[in-house]
């Protein structure tokens, strides 16, 4: 068989639907890894034994079990008790929380590298806790991690792929149905991949200049 | 705060202040007084304590006995601590900026969050400030961009920026060359005049000479001497004593 | 026939082979992708014209691109392409051991790269070969340098692992989806398949400190 490409050409707009949901999944679980990535965080350097006991369990639980098992206990779990949510949301839901894990873990060590001085100069300033997290603590921890947390991202997206396991038709999910249509798995697998390979390229160079926007006040001016 | 007598209670007083990192004794049983009006300085060789001194005056170091009180508050109480720290403002001597904050935000952010002050009104003040110490073109300018003076010219405006009764400096020039190190000089001096009351720990004997009502001299965690500044440098007074001449001889020669 | 029954003392038998073939697949393609991605590393070494630039676009592409659609490339790709046939077993080792191979290749390659260019090239001033350079010098360091990010690599490799029960292969994931299906007890099956997958996880990361603690004890008593 001849590698052609051209049998694509039709299916253009049914991949492009699947991976404008891959687009949407994956900035939903974005935005839900990085709050609970600082939650975690919070909790991992809070004075509580506890709570940093109980944070550090999820990150190693979250870390150390495949995705894919992750996924069918949250998707066959929760219609069990009597939750019924569709694969996109359920799918949302798994990646938030595995990356989550992995965001944390970042964050975390951003808030340890925080210089302590400008922690007590905050607190003999008289600012409480919660301030010093919300303006200090945070946003210096997530601008030296943008880097880091960048890779957690593509990761994300790279694992997105395997919610097309629960019969979503992401861009993997929509590519599947479109090598049994054409029965051309070789060229449509290929271009996947290649697509895959060249969004998180993009990536990367999106983080790369958000890195150095968001780090602009470190370069001295010339004023 | 009143008391049946009145009003005793606008000072700093620390009374048989004990710290100690480990088996290290670092501070023994401390008595110091800094009324309201009054410029103390703290002088004493590395490892005195005398940063230390500072660090428990504004609750960040846990006193292993004695009693520090600010304006009758237990910096010891954690209620009353917020409280003891809103009397007193701390200038470090790594400046310790927000890095992310330009001067202004550095300036207006406790303001606006502990004393509730209006956003608009606290930017205001705080230009006025960084206008004040000459830096009224860099007040949007990030700690990174300004040079250690300027940094710490910025550090001393957010300690002001919060009306503190008590301004507590520790060793902010220790950090700055000669050149720098006269410019935020300077400031204090101003400061000094308009009465602003100033515990300072420094090495900067000739100056600490200029601008102290009062020298307290530390040496290994005690009090040595407490004594009005003509005094402390009068041949009979501190003088008298072998290791505070010493210190003066030394820092003299550096 | 029921539609559905609860466990059966068999279903350990059905894990325990489940694990096995997991563990077999990931013990015989970190070997795989440990030889091929060292071959490379040592490839770049020599600069290689040509090989060297194809190598690292192809470690990226396989870095840079999910697992399951390289699997399905392999599985579903291959035969229609070549006119072979490609078994899943043979799919997912192939698939896992280019996989696990472009990850090795980044970590030896900065493995080599944390010796200093200095070392290796007094070393080549004293007149030894760039073989012997590679063996003397730069291979025991590098050994002691990477077993830190090889365990990491090796723990995350164990997961993937998990995808090859999508095409098939009776692994330990696959056994979790058919117990899935026969006991209708989703809770109680994958926190029991997730459990055995978090111990081995936790083993190979236990192995790795260990041989690391070794290595660096061995390197330290030899520089005395």
């Amino acid at each position: 068989m001849k590698f052609d490409l051209t049998i694509l050409a039709p299916h253009v707009p049914f991949l492009l639907k699947g991976a404008l949901l891959t687009a949407e999944a994956c900035a939903l679980a974005l935005v839900g890894s990085l709050i609970i990535g600082l939650l975690v965080a919070a909790l991992r350097t809070s004075s509580s034994p506890i709570l940093s006991r109980a944070a550090f369990i999820y990150v190693d639980l979250f870390r150390n079990i495949p995705f894919i098992v992750q996924l069918f206990f949250f998707f066959y779990g929760l219609p069990e008790i009597g939750i019924y949510i569709d694969a996109f949301t359920t799918g949302v839901i798994a990646l938030s929380i595995a990356g989550g894990a992995f965001s944390s873990d970042v964050i975390r060590s951003g808030i340890l590298a925080i210089d302590t001085g400008i922690l007590e100069a905050a607190e003999v300033s008289g600012l409480s806790k919660p301030v010093i997290f919300r303006k200090i603590v945070m946003p210096i921890a997530l601008r030296t991690s943008v880097r880091p947390l960048g890779s957690v991202f593509i990761n994300l997206v790279l694992t997105s792929s395997i919610l097309s396991t629960i019969t979503l038709n992401e861009l993997t999910g929509s590519a599947k149905i479109v090598a049994s249509d054409t029965f051309r798995p070789f060229e449509v697998y290929a271009v996947l991949l290649i697509v895959y390979a060249s969004l998180t390229y993009l990536i990367s160079l999106a983080i790369g200049s958000l890195h150095r926007r968001l780090n602009r006040d470190r370069m001295p001016d010339v004023a | 705060m009143l008391t049946l007598l009145g009003k005793v209670c606008d000072m700093i007083s620390a009374r048989g202040v004990h710290k100690s990192f480990g088996s290290a004794t670092v501070l023994d049983g401390i008595d110091l007084d800094v009324s309201v009006g009054e410029v103390v300085s703290i002088l004493g060789s590395s490892g005195s304590g005398k940063s230390t001194l500072i660090r428990c005056m504004n609750g960040l170091e846990r006193l292993d006995g004695g009693r520090i009180t600010i304006d009758d508050f237990d910096v010891s109480n954690p209620k009353q601590l917020a409280e003891a720290r809103k009397r007193s403002a701390t200038v470090f001597q790594l400046f310790n900026l927000y890095p992310h904050m330009t001067a202004v935000e550095n300036i207006t952010l406790a303001p606006i969050q502990v004393l509730k002050i209006p956003r608009a009104q606290a930017e205001a003040e705080a230009r006025a400030l960084l206008d004040s110490v000459g830096l009224g073109a860099r007040s949007d300018a990030y700690p990174a961009q300004l040079s250690g003076g300027q940094r710490q010219r910025v550090g001393i405006c957010r300690a002001l920026a919060m009306k503190p009764r008590y301004l507590l400096l520790d060793e902010i020039t220790s950090a700055l060359d000669p050149e720098m190190t006269a410019e935020v000089l300077n400031i204090l001096a101003q400061l000094a005049r308009t009465g602003t009351t100033m515990v300072f720990v420094t090495h900067e004997v000739e100056f600490a000479r200029t601008i102290s009502s009062r020298i307290v001299f530390l040496d290994k965690g005690r009090l040595v001497v407490d004594l009005p500044t003509n005094d402390f440098f009068a041949s009979g007074g501190g003088m008298a004593n072998p290791r505070i001449a010493q210190f003066l001889a030394k820092m003299r020669k550096d | 026939m029921m539609r559905y029954t609860s466990f059966t003392s068999y279903d350990f038998i059905l894990l325990a082979q489940g694990l096995g073939v997991s563990l077999a697949l990931f013990a015989v393609t970190t070997l795989i992708g440990l030889l091929i991605g060292t071959t490379w590393a040592i490839v770049r070494f020599y600069r290689v014209p040509v090989l060297t630039p194809l190598i690292t676009f192809f470690a990226e592409l396989l870095k840079n691109s999910p697992v399951l659609v390289q699997l399905f490339l392999v599985f579903f790709g291959l035969p229609a392409l070549a006119k072979i046939n490609v078994t899943p077993v043979e799919a997912a080792v192939i698939t896992l051991s280019g996989n696990t191979a472009a990850f090795i290749y980044v970590i030896a390659v900065s493995a080599i790269e944390s010796i200093g260019r200095d070392q290796i090239e007094s070393a080549r001033v004293f007149g030894l070969t760039r073989w012997q350079v590679l063996r003397h010098v730069v291979a025991p360091q590098a050994m002691a340098f990477a077993v830190g990010p090889l365990t990491g690599l090796l723990v995350n490799q164990l997961q993937v692992t998990s995808l090859i029960s999508v095409i098939g292969v009776v692994d330990l994931t696959k056994i979790g989806n058919i117990l899935n299906l026969r006991t209708l007890k989703p809770f109680i099956v994958w926190t029991i398949v997730g459990g055995l997958y978090y111990v081995t996880a936790k083993l190979i990361a236990l192995g790795g400190a260990r041989l690391e603690k070794r290595l660096r004890a061995h390197t330290a008593w030899k520089g005395l």
